[in-house]
């Protein structure tokens, strides 16, 4: 298997206005993941999640102050305050903005979006560009016709597919998709999320889904890691998390989501999610835990749980979270 | 974010305190300058008996800023003028934010015909020259404060009621606006709490910047000999009377006479802009610079 | 069923365009078409819609904020488009309003207990009272007692949407509107409101109608729902009738798309067209 993403201690912070004190949103995180994995990053807002895929898609903002290092296929791509995406960005790794309605632009027709994608990073003309996006469209479930299209003629459906049908063109082999569905009308959610699982199985493209909804992950994600202001708290198997989180915040996450069709009870933690900007030497769920005691004064390390090899859990306690 | 909150954060940036300097100056100047003018009869207007002996001479202890061509010293013109210079700009400037304010507001909250006929107003009067109505007043009222004031207002009320629009446009579309109608607070009250509360930052920013420019025109106006008469103590009109009562080389034997008054225009102008663009930073994050100039 | 609240009769609403000072010919863009439908009292009644279905238009109507072209709209059997200036502000004055993006919804210079006291202050109660009845609120819907001397810019998006809904409660309204009450909140604040919300109905039972394009969320406030498609209403019903036996197609998609992304895991051959 070959790693196609791999964080070492990776922090990243933001300069605040005064400019004169970093505040960390990604506070050491190590990270890795297979080629071919679909995997899935759940949190709230204020976790880090967005920002930790960011790095990964390379577009985090020039003000933003790294350390650690990020491997993408094995280049070096962020090594500490340094960072360079030069022919990953694009190329290797894709990104699939958050708002389709806002991500496209109106002047351009659908066909010279894809023509400027790949003429920018390929040399493509525009008749080789055609060939590829009426190719690319189609796996999308989009006709040639909507070539000639502008974006405010298409739906929001639509033109999401786009943006997934754009990120594909340049062959990339990581696709970093930012809420793919919050901002689609909930009947068209499935379809998009079936697309997503049908690229990462069809055409072994390696998925990586930031989401706050940590159900909606189990359709297509094989791995999920839970954060919670700024570290990795949880990380496994989907099937295995969804069936026995032993982060108390997992725990959560999946209790305070509503589900169709079932009536139960909703138990949210009291409080509202922390932002820790400093490094702390306690855990940082704590004054939230149900489960807090004296052990909490310290950072847990990731915990392996044993009932799978690839599930670790960021808790001292997390043999009594049932 | 509140006001004083908002000047102690401006405390620390130097362009800042060059601003307050400069304009405490001149507000100071204007103020007291008939007791810091060495002449102020002159200052006033008054031309020295022994004019003949005293013209035109040029900058010393005795004449800090030379004299003009009919003998008075140029020193106390100019400090006496900074009084007219403030009342200019402030007048100006207040009343077009009055009006502004009322019309603004009353397009944007109102909607409908309202709207309509406030805007075509708006563009109108901003396509009228400010000048055009100073020379028509000039002609048929004669000269005097009234034709700068009128002549000016008549021209930025549009600018201020432009601004406030775009601004209450966008405040009016809020929900907070929906709730406090839906629980019935009057029209006068929501403008007042909802509306006005928002906006007035920006605006008076804005305003205080604009003070600059409003000094400019009003001694453009004058200058041309449109506004104040010729004596009155006035940068604009000192400006005329030094460039129109000599010849071409006369002006270049006596620069004082352009150089002085031209620099008080500039640098009270630059006191009012300085003050207002680290403001205008602050409310609008997006003007902020990345990279720190060295000021 | 009890006494009718609300009732809408054949509403048919939507907005002028208006091109150009001197048109003549306003053409009107209808987003709502032959609406009707009625709220008993103390019923919690959902409006499903996805963006551009006409719920929020169908809100603006229930409020008095827009006109609707054809049809009446009766609160208490009155139609509060014909009837006075005055008499309509007294029945919507019964009406707590909750909008539905909280970062829009509170004005930025305003300290947070006079927010939440604007509406006594409308009436005319005396500031002592006013107070009195602010923390008082404010404790019911959890919001902390520091925070009343904050401007809404220090408080994160759920005591925002805690702020609004004290603010929608504070005046005992018998009819509670909610516009996508959770749709801007993480989750765990998002159970913690909708707990919250259904607190408020156990114990003030008002007449509940919630705007929202979640299902999962219309289950724990509602008992019926109304689903709305290009505004029209395509299904009314009980919420579990409409959740185990949908009739409408689009409803049939509505429900099987949560199913999918909640509970399966298999994803295959599901190819939805859009």
């Amino acid at each position: 298997m070959v790693l196609a993403v791999k964080t070492v201690n990776l922090r990243i912070g933001y300069l605040d206005e005064e400019e004169e004190k970093i505040q960390w949103a990604v506070r050491g995180v190590d990270l890795e993941i297979q080629e071919g994995e679909s995997f899935c990053l759940v949190g709230e807002s204020g976790s880090g999640k967005t920002t930790l895929a960011n790095a990964i898609a390379g577009i985090l903002p020039p003000h933003a102050v790294t350390q650690g290092k990020v491997y993408i296929f094995d280049k070096l791509v962020v090594d500490d305050s340094s960072r360079n995406y030069n022919g990953v960005r694009g190329r290797i790794v894709n990104y699939i903005p958050q708002n389709p309605g806002t991500s496209l632009n109106p002047f351009l027709t659908i066909e010279d979006h894809f023509y400027y994608v790949l003429r920018d990073l390929y040399k493509y003309d525009k008749s080789k560009s055609k060939s590829i996006a009426i190719e690319t469209l189609s796996k999308v479930g989009l006709t040639s016709e909507i070539l000639d299209y502008y974006p405010h003629e298409l739906s929001g459906g639509m033109k999401q597919r786009v943006l997934i049908a754009l990120a594909l063109a340049s062959n990339a082999r990581i696709i970093v998709a930012d809420e793919p569905t919050s901002s689609v009308d909930a009947s068209l959610r499935a379809g998009i999320l079936g697309l997503l699982s049908k690229l990462n199985k069809e055409y072994r493209v390696t998925l990586i889904i930031v989401t706050h909804d940590i159900k909606m992950t189990s359709a297509i994600c094989n791995r999920t890691a839970v954060m919670y202001s700024g570290e990795i708290v949880e990380i496994g198997k989907t099937s295995i998390i969804l069936q026995s989180p032993k982060h108390p915040y997992t725990r959560m996450l999946m209790e305070c989501v509503p589900i169709l069709g079932v009536e139960k009870p909703l138990k949210p933690l009291p409080g509202e999610p922390t932002r820790i900007f400093e490094d702390i030497s306690w855990c940082s769920f704590r004054e939230r835990c149900p489960y807090a005691s004296v052990e909490c004064k310290t950072t847990p390390s990731m915990i392996p749980v044993g009932d799978d090899e690839s599930h670790f859990v960021k808790c001292w306690r997390f043999h009594e979270v049932a | 974010m509140d006001l004083s909150r908002l000047i102690q954060r401006n405390l620390k940036k130097t362009r800042f305190i060059i601003g307050v300097v400069i304009t405490t100056f001149i507000l100071f100047l204007a103020l007291f300058s008939p007791w810091i003018a060495p002449y102020p009869r002159e200052g006033y207007g008054y031309v020295p008996l022994e004019y003949e002996n005293r013209k035109l001479q040029p900058p010393s202890l005795n004449h800090l800023f030379g004299t003009d061509v009919l003998g008075r010293d140029l020193f106390s013109r100019i400090a006496i003028g900074a009084s007219t210079a403030i009342i200019q700009a402030f007048t100006v400037i207040f009343l077009s934010l009055l009006i502004g304010l009322f019309a603004g507001i009353s397009a944007a909250y109102f909607k409908g015909v309202v709207e309509l006929v406030l805007n075509y107003l708006i563009e109108l009067f901003m396509a009228i020259p400010a000048i055009v109505i100073a020379l028509f007043l000039r002609l048929s009222t004669g000269p005097g404060l009234h034709v700068v004031i009128i002549s000016l207002v008549t021209t930025w009320w549009a600018w201020y009621a432009r601004i406030t629009y775009v601004y209450a446009k966008s405040i009016v579309e809020m929900d907070y606006v929906v709730l406090a109608k839906l629980s019935g607070l009057s029209d006068l009250k929501i403008i007042e709490r909802h509306v006005l509360r928002n906006i007035i930052q920006p605006i008076t920013v804005q305003a205080i910047s604009d003070l600059g420019s409003a000094l400019l025109e009003a001694s453009a106006i004058n200058f041309m000999g449109l506004g104040l008469p010729p004596g009155h103590p006035d940068w604009g009109v000192i400006l005329y009377e030094g460039i129109t009562s000599l010849s071409l080389e006369a002006f270049i034997r006596a620069p004082w006479l352009v150089v002085f008054p031209g620099l008080f225009i500039l640098i009270t102008t630059l006191g009012f802009t300085l003050i207002a663009d680290p403001l205008r930073e602050d409310l609008d994050p997006r003007l902020r610079r990345r990279w720190r100039l060295w000021f | 069923m009890s006494e009718e609240v609300i009732k809408l009769e054949r509403v048919t609403a939507g907005y002028k365009v208006v091109k150009g000072a001197l048109s003549i010919w306003k053409q009107v863009n209808v987003v709502l078409r032959d609406i009707s439908f009625s709220i008993g009292k103390s019923e919690r009644l959902a409006i499903i819609g996805e963006s551009g279905s006409g719920k929020t238009t169908l809100l603006k109507v229930i409020l008095g904020l827009l006109k609707p072209i054809k049809g009446s709209v009766l609160l208490y059997g009155r139609d509060i488009y014909r009837i006075p200036d005055e008499e309509r502000e007294k029945i919507l004055r019964k009406i707590g309003y909750v909008p539905q993006d909280p970062y829009r919804s509170l004005n930025p210079v305003l300290k947070v207990k006079t927010i939440i006291g604007e509406p006594l202050e409308v009436i005319g109660e005396n500031k002592e009272k006013i107070e009195k009845r602010v923390v008082e609120v404010a404790r019911f819907v959890g919001l902390p007692w520091s925070a009343l001397d904050d401007t809404p810019e220090e408080l994160s998006g759920g005591m925002r949407q805690r702020v609004l809904i004290a603010r929608a409660i504070i005046a005992n309204p018998e009819i509670l509107v909610l516009d996508e009450p959770t749709s801007a909140l993480d989750v765990s604040i998002q159970a913690q409101i909708l707990n919250l919300l259904n607190n408020i109905y156990s114990n003030f039972k008002p007449t509940m109608i919630t705007v929202t394009h979640d299902l999962a969320v219309a289950q724990y406030l509602a008992d019926r729902v109304i689903i709305l498609k290009d505004g029209c209403i395509v299904e009314e019903g009980k919420l579990e009738e409409v959740l185990y036996n949908p009739r409408h197609e689009y409803t049939k998609t509505l429900v099987s798309s949560y199913l999918y992304t909640t509970t399966t895991n298999s994803v295959s051959g599901f190819n939805n067209k859009s």
